[in-house]
């Protein structure tokens, strides 16, 4: 058992014990926490696999920001409440992840499994191949791949700004960002009163106490004229 | 002589060295291997923590002096033992939990803004060959984890089950989002200057070109700082935990040990981005007589005196103030001097080679540095200007709408008298 | 064989993950923890790819660009979908999917 294999281990099972807790969690911000320990596990997995740009990109963009931004939006939707976790397709619908979990499964699983290969080599001849076909070439593990990998940064930033490669791709996601960020922040602004539903129905009642409120005022103003009156009357009797 | 003078130089590596090899023979492989990297993560703690406490006693003398006062001077000769009366204090208090509180969000926070607080120290040099990992994308790996720390601070506020304390850590990571920006854009002229992004390329560089960042760009450093202050928390812009005005923020609610983990964390953040501004402008562990390890304590050291003195000279600065400063202002800035250090890069090489594939005009390294930093502070004070601009204009134009309501006001209180 | 963990084992994990977010996206009555299962879907897919990147092809960068891409549009989703909840609430005091199925508010 090698320490990596440890720590992967060690890493799935966080990984898959959060994702369960968040998707099954009655509590909206401890869901909103299990998805950030989730978050860690998955730039830990990134750490394994040797990408270490998108481990701390993980940590950038989901759990510094992206995380932040459910919190608010748990806030501000008044969601710290408990509410009922599944709704009333959930038996279904864990009937049916599970079913494709398992058919995922029987794909992934490395060569042994008959089945895997029957239906693969059947699509092979549907397409026009033979039967056989070939698995996936891994590169070995020398010092001629970890020097490649070293450098995958590198060689990254070259080509997200080569406009040969991936550079107008990279512009259209800013334009991308550029237009979320502009229509989240008039999508999500504050309203002036009675701009909405709630507010407007709110707004009335406050303006129907306050007429009551007027109305009562003006009706104890005249009961009391006539009986200042009745009174100024008795004085001047006097 | 020699020999004596190397060593010394190198005492942080023999010892470092010394430690790992006895680990090693005590110890099958892959053990010994986790252990000395265990006892260097518990070195790196020590040393930062104990430099915290020490920093706090200063912190609070120089805040003193600054205010004509004289400070503590009662815990011990000139209150030296400050650091543990505060440390005894904190530990003999009670730990109190709300009763209301969520326990697992409430405890967790003050540990988990301890552990990134430390975090950083990981991919920071020491001295030559001596670092927690050198990883080919450490300034990228310190922004990260700061982004990061934002989470326990919500933590923090929301365990609390307290509005005042959620208000806090709503303020606090407002701020602490916004400013992420501005010093991730400010490192980049650095990183495109160097061409990697490892705090030992960066402090070689300086070394190898005997110029260091400071001079190439003086506004990535004022707005590095800048950014860096806003960041941890540091007055002028302690809005975050401001006693006078929010009742203490996010860690209202923490008392004793777990409030000193808080503190202790801050500092070490501050002291962080200390090390990392040393790091990255001012040249590192490399200097001429002394050895490396003592450079980067009396950098560091310098740094952190400047901000001390801020805190102690400035005053607060409101929580819309600090935001519209960010992003009308620091942004701005940060994005035209990209601009700028691109055009000026391709315009002014240094290597004699470039100049035959892509063209430009061949000047010394000095000259690159003082240009670049020419223009740099050319911008600033361009931007500085601008602004002041707006804000004067908006000044007037609250002044003007102050005296407006005050006459409305007083002529609606003249028609009631009368 | 990276330091000896096969490529499957980082492809079943993945495939767990699609699967509990795909439960979480259909099954939850709350529209953020429905938004919730789907960055966890997106997650499964940034390991599935960068997995592949490095057993088969390392010394390309498509994977690269592809999972920074995949990167990019769901902080700009997870925003956007957030906004859009935030006003929806602010319009009828309620995120149950099952509950908002008229085009009309």
């Amino acid at each position: 058992m090698e320490v990596s294999q440890i720590v992967f281990l060690i890493l799935t099972v966080t990984l898959l014990g959060a994702a369960a807790l968040v998707v099954t969690t009655k509590n909206l911000f401890h869901a909103a926490l299990y998805l950030i320990v989730s978050f860690f596990s998955v730039a830990g997995m990134y750490v394994l696999l040797e990408a270490g740009f998108f481990a701390a990109a993980q940590l950038l963009v989901y759990i510094g920001a992206i995380s932040i931004l459910f919190i608010f939006a748990v806030m501000l939707t008044r969601g710290t409440a408990l509410i009922t976790p599944l709704n009333s397709q959930a038996g279904a619908v864990g009937v049916m992840s599970a079913i494709m979990f398992a058919i995922l499964a029987v794909f992934l699983w490395p060569a042994p499994i008959r089945l895997q290969e029957v239906i693969l080599g059947g699509f092979r001849l549907l397409r026009g191949g033979t039967y056989g076909g070939e698995p996936w070439q891994f590169v070995p593990n020398n010092a001629d791949t970890a020097a490649v990998v070293n450098n995958a940064t590198l060689r990254l930033g070259a080509a997200l700004g080569d406009f040969a490669q991936y550079g107008a791709l990279l512009l259209l996601s800013g334009a991308l960002l550029l237009v979320g960020v502009i229509g989240s922040i008039w999508v999500a602004r504050e309203r002036k009163i009675a701009d909405t539903r709630a507010d407007r129905s709110e707004a009335a009642a406050d303006a129907r106490h306050e007429a009551q409120l007027e109305s009562e005022a003006e009706a104890r103003e005249a009961a009391a004229l006539p009986a200042g009156a009745h009174a100024a009357s008795v004085e001047g009797q006097h | 002589m020699d020999a004596i003078f190397d060593s010394i130089n190198n005492l942080v590596k023999i010892i470092g060295d010394a430690i790992a090899g006895l680990v090693g023979s005590l110890l099958p492989h892959p053990i010994s291997d986790i252990v000395v990297m265990a006892l260097g993560t518990l070195a790196i703690f020590i040393v930062v923590l104990t430099l915290c406490a020490g920093l706090t006693y200063l912190e609070r003398k120089l805040v003193a002096r600054i205010q004509d006062r004289i400070g503590p001077n009662m815990a011990g000769p000139k209150g030296l033992l400050l650091p543990i009366a505060d440390a005894i204090k904190l530990f003999t208090k009670e730990l109190t939990t709300p009763a209301a509180a969520d326990k697992w969000v409430y405890n967790l926070a003050p540990i988990i803004v301890m552990v990134f607080a430390v975090l950083t120290y990981a991919v920071v040099p020491f001295a030559p060959d001596v670092i927690g990992t050198n990883l080919n994308i450490g300034v990228f790996y310190i922004i990260a984890i700061g982004s990061a720390s934002t989470i326990a601070i919500l933590m923090a506020g929301w365990g609390s089950r307290n509005k005042f304390s959620l208000l806090g850590a709503f303020r606090t990571v407002a701020q602490l989002i916004g400013y992420e920006v501005p010093m991730l854009l400010n490192l980049i002229p650095i990183i495109m200057l160097t061409g990697s992004m490892s705090l030992v390329d960066i402090v070689e560089r300086q070394w190898n070109t005997g110029v260091p960042f400071l001079i190439y760009f003086p506004l990535s450093a004022l707005c590095f700082l800048i950014s860096g202050l806003a960041e941890t928390g540091r007055s002028p812009v302690d809005l975050l935990e401001a006693e006078s005005e929010i009742v203490a923020g996010f860690h209202v609610e923490y008392s004793g040990m777990k409030f000193g983990l808080i503190m202790i964390g801050e500092y070490a953040n501050s002291l962080a981005i200390a090390v990392v501004f040393v790091s990255l402008f001012l040249g590192g562990y490399r200097g001429p007589i002394l050895p490396p390890y003592l450079w980067l304590l009396i950098k560091t050291l310098l740094v952190f005196f400047g901000f001390m003195w801020l805190r102690g000279t400035l005053p607060r600065v409101r929580i819309d103030q600090l935001l519209n400063m960010n992003w009308k202002f620091l942004v701005p800035i940060s994005v035209v001097h990209i601009l700028l250090i691109m055009f000026e890069g391709k315009l002014f090489v240094t290597d004699p080679a470039r100049i035959a594939a892509t063209g430009g005009i061949l000047v010394p390294v000095l000259l690159q540095a003082v240009i670049m930093g020419g223009t740099s502070i050319g911008l600033l004070l361009g931007g500085l200007l601008l602004a002041g601009r707006s804000v004067r204009g908006e000044r007037l134009q609250h002044d003007a709408d102050m005296t407006a309501r005050r006459t409305a006001n007083q002529k609606a209180a003249m028609a009631l008298v009368k | 064989m990276l330091n000896g963990i096969p490529l499957h084992w980082f492809l079943l994990v993945a495939a767990a993950l699609f699967c509990l977010g795909l439960f979480g996206a259909l099954a939850r009555k709350n529209a953020i923890a429905v938004l919730m299962g789907v960055e966890l879907m997106l997650n499964a897919v940034n390991i599935n790819l960068l997995a592949f990147w490095r057993y088969v092809n390392p010394a390309g960068t498509g994977g690269l660009a592809f999972t920074a891409f995949v990167f990019i549009v769901a902080a700009a989703e997870a925003a956007v979908g957030l906004a859009l909840i935030i006003s929806v609430y602010r319009n009828t005091q309620s995120i149950d999917p099952e509950k908002l199925d008229q085009m009309k508010l």
